[in-house]
């Protein structure tokens, strides 16, 4: 459909003002994208504007509408992992967590101690890393083009050492059902320290780069003001949400692959405007390193699978000996395991907010019905009402404030 | 000076003094391929891929694309980064009929090649059929490496020192002739 | 910089289990999995239901889908199934309230509570067809304008391309997974992976691989 076609209706009248006098103007309507530098993908707006304020702001979705639940239908458990992580390109080991979550309750798998840690490990640093593309581009958005070269250095560091852990930079297919794909290999844990010890002093760099900038604090603060009651009428999770007050993190709230364990804060502030929105990002991104420098301490030599050969293939050394490995690999390779019927839902904490897949199975191979929660589709309904009133430009960062990402939106 | 003593001196003399003979055609080859801009159309994860590309390890703006434009009529290169929905078709293609002669189409990964993983009913599985492609880059996402030694072929093609999988040689492309 | 508040959990829990009563009185049958509550309530008291959900502490709602159970093995009942999951700030209360529907019947919508189901509900009108009753704005949201249908209805085709290489052979993906669903033989006429309930059946009903047999055969 061409996009000139409009379904917002006739361009409203501006009321009359005292200031203006017997003017008749109207409301000029403008479409953003979707193409456009500054809408963090594909997304659509129709604004209509009075002068260079805010009228109405209606996002349209859809241009990158790919199907994956339907066709998660149709592909194996083991094989849903490599869709899982297309969807949030950005924070794909989040995704990829979720969807073995959920399938592990069903299937009832038991979780080895050493690829829970890991797993906390590769999530946590994938959401340092999905924050720094958040600071990137946000910023890329303000015309600061420097900060967006910083953290994309930061984040070629983590992509190297995802690369060493799973072969790929990006769109990982690391988790499997029951645990991992393989063992990291021998220097992943100096990797992971290397740059943990010099992440605080890169913390220090941004915040110095961007974060005290005056021209920063001038276009954030209270621009795009989100009250906390907006945030609970519109379903808004994650560090958005964090950021006007609600104080809800499912890493703490129902802990999941041994998050309760360790030991971090919840960055949530109240002021709820955009500036809060990038504190919260950045506050996160120094409780993430020290997760995961946690969790590497507590990292133990083990198994890293679970053993239950119904669901994990067997290792390829045991198919030269045991005819058994040799027809649960074939079973497994082939056709896939079959889960007990039932419908399952596990609640995690994505870097943009509640990620929780809901999984229905029919006792077949193939899920019956895979539903993504995904946060940045519920999360973009509060664009409208914290940049109703606000100015053209302001709208421009507040989208990137609330970190969307149209993958993650259109599924 | 005049153009009859232009012709009469020697050639090396006078590029000592910076005046430079070349066919109209190798200046055009020159300057086309060494500045490759592209039109920002990143899609969905191999966007992320193609700003690791400009980011400062792998730099593609040492190769010409030193700036990626946002409105297509100052671009020359579209890179489809991402699949390519059925929604977003039209667009793309209105995008790509904005930008001006001459211009080429990078197809970036393995869902704008070719529908990549998604055989469905939302994804168009060949961008080809949308736009007429130049390079295609396998990969998902194809590594920023990739997608510059996509641009160095490009590049080549613009040139007319490409070939095809015969092994003749491609001419130069006018540009002012597609389609 | 706080920590999320832990809420006072004795009373939570007293008022989670009377809100549960609750909505049994209204109609709802509750059923429990793997720690999952669900309650199953009538199509005219889901309004109800919702506004005494809130009332009780679940102030958040997290998502509106549906599910269509058409080929479920085994299911007896209404084909459509709208799924409201709603949990407090806290986190720790979730309760997933159901209703069921039939082709053809609509919901009132629960914009009036929360605004942010508008999406949410649009995105099961597109995916479904299922229609809410209220809703401001209830047209498409993800799908493109020209696709009729509801994709994730069952009876709704996933769309695949058989796949042509330069040499001229073409695969057929459907027909190489079709034994994984128990109920089309394939390619390979293996009808494994069948589960109770699923009646398999005996030709392939792909058009695609049938023209293969007829090549094959020398038609």
């Amino acid at each position: 459909m061409s996009p000139r076609t409009t379904v917002e209706g006739p361009v409203t009248e501006r009321p009359f003002n005292e200031q203006l006098g017997d003017f008749e103007t109207k409301h000029m309507r403008i479409n953003v994208g979707p193409q456009h530098p500054s809408t963090h993908g594909v997304l659509r707006l129709v604004v209509d504007l009075d002068g260079e304020r805010i009228v109405s702001l209606r996002p349209h979705v859809g241009y990158l509408h790919t199907g994956f639940e339907k066709t998660m239908e149709n592909r194996t458990y083991q094989q849903g992992v490599t869709y899982s992580n297309r969807m949030d390109y950005v924070n794909g080991f989040a995704h990829d967590l979720a969807y073995v979550l959920g399938v592990e309750k069903l299937v009832e798998a038991r979780v080895p101690e050493r690829a829970q840690r890991v797993r906390v490990i590769l999530t946590e640093l994938n959401r340092i890393a999905s924050h720094l593309v958040f600071f990137g581009t946000t910023l890329l958005d303000m015309g600061a083009l420097t900060p967006f070269f910083y953290t994309m250095r930061e984040r070629e560091t983590l992509q190297d050492i995802f690369e060493s852990v799973s072969g790929v930079r990006m769109n990982y297919g690391y988790y499997r059902i029951g645990g991992l794909y393989r063992d990291v290999p021998e220097d992943f844990e100096q990797q992971v320290r290397a740059f943990l010890d010099t992440f605080a002093r890169y913390i220090d760099q941004y915040k110095t780069l961007f974060m005290e900038n005056d021209i920063l604090l001038a276009r954030t603060r209270g621009v795009a003001v989100l009250s906390r009651e907006q945030a609970l009428d519109y379903g808004l999770t994650g560090p958005s949400a964090r950021a006007s007050g609600v104080a809800l993190d499912y890493r703490k709230a129902q802990p999941y692959s041994g998050y309760e364990d360790y030991d971090f804060h919840v960055p949530v502030y109240t002021e709820g405007d955009i500036w809060a929105r990038m504190s919260v990002r950045m506050d996160e991104m120094v409780e993430s390193a020290y997760i995961a420098r946690q969790a590497l301490d507590r990292l133990e030599p083990g198994p890293v699978i679970d053993p239950d050969r119904r669901i994990s293939l067997p290792p390829r050394s045991e198919l030269e000996n045991s005819m058994e490995a040799v027809i649960f690999h074939f079973k497994l390779v082939t056709e896939g395991f079959h889960p007990p019927r039932g419908e399952v839902y596990v609640p995690t904490e994505s870097a943009r907010g509640e990620l929780g897949y809901y999984i229905v199975s029919d006792g077949g191979s193939m899920p019956y019905r895979v539903k993504v929660r995904a946060p940045s589709l519920a999360n973009l309904q509060s664009l409208e009402p914290s940049s109703l009133g606000g100015l053209f430009a302001d709208m421009v960062i507040n989208i990137a404030s609330f970190d969307p990402v149209l993958g993650d939106v259109d599924k | 000076m005049s153009l009859k003593d232009l012709f009469e001196r020697d050639v090396q003399e006078l590029e000592a003094e910076g005046i430079l003979f070349s066919s109209l055609q190798n200046l055009v080859k020159w300057g086309r391929s060494n500045s490759m801009w592209p039109v920002t159309f990143g899609l969905a994860c191999c966007a992320i891929e193609m700003m690791a590309a400009t980011n400062a390890r792998n730099d593609m703006a040492r190769f010409g694309s030193e700036v990626f434009r946002a409105s297509p009529r100052q671009a020359d290169v579209m890179i489809v980064a991402g699949r390519l929905s059925k929604k977003m078709a039209p667009v793309m293609r209105r995008v790509y009929e904005q930008m001006p002669d001459p211009k080429w189409v990078i197809s970036m990964g393995a869902c704008a090649s070719s529908g990549g993983m998604f055989n469905n009913y939302a994804i168009v599985q060949n961008v080809d059929s949308v736009v007429p492609v130049d390079i295609f880059v396998p990969g998902c996402p194809p590594r920023p490496e990739s997608l510059i030694y996509a641009v160095q072929q490009l590049q080549k093609k613009v040139r007319g020192e490409a070939f095809d999988e015969t092994g003749t040689l491609l001419p130069m492309v006018e540009g002012w002739n597609r389609s | 910089m706080t920590a999320p508040t832990d809420g006072p959990e004795p009373v939570q829990v007293r008022s989670f289990d009377a809100l549960v009563n609750d909505l049994e009185a209204l109609g709802g049958k509750r059923s429990d999995f793997k720690g999952m509550i669900s309650v199953s309530v009538p199509k005219g008291s889901i309004i109800e239901a919702l506004r005494q959900a809130r009332a009780a502490g679940l102030e958040m709602l997290t998502d509106i889908h549906g599910m269509d159970y058409l080929t479920y093995p085994g299911h007896r009942g209404k084909r459509f199934t709208v799924i409201y999951n709603v949990h407090d700030v806290a986190g720790r209360r979730r309760l997933f309230l159901r209703v069921d529907l039939d082709e053809g019947e609509s919901l009132p919508t629960a914009t009036g509570l929360w605004s942010g189901a508008s999406f949410l509900e649009r995105e099961t009108f597109d995916m479904l067809g299922v229609v809410f009753d209220g809703h401001p704005d209830l047209r498409k949201i993800l799908t493109p304008e020209d696709l009729e249908g509801h994709p994730h209805r069952k009876d709704f085709p996933l769309g695949e391309t058989p796949t042509l290489f330069n040499d001229g052979r073409f695969l057929d993906p459907a027909s190489f997974r079709a034994g994984l669903s128990g109920r089309d033989a394939g390619l390979t006429g293996w009808k494994g992976g069948a589960r109770d309930g699923v009646v398999a059946t005996q030709k392939p009903s792909n058009a695609a691989v049938a023209s293969v047999e007829r090549e094959r055969s020398g038609s």
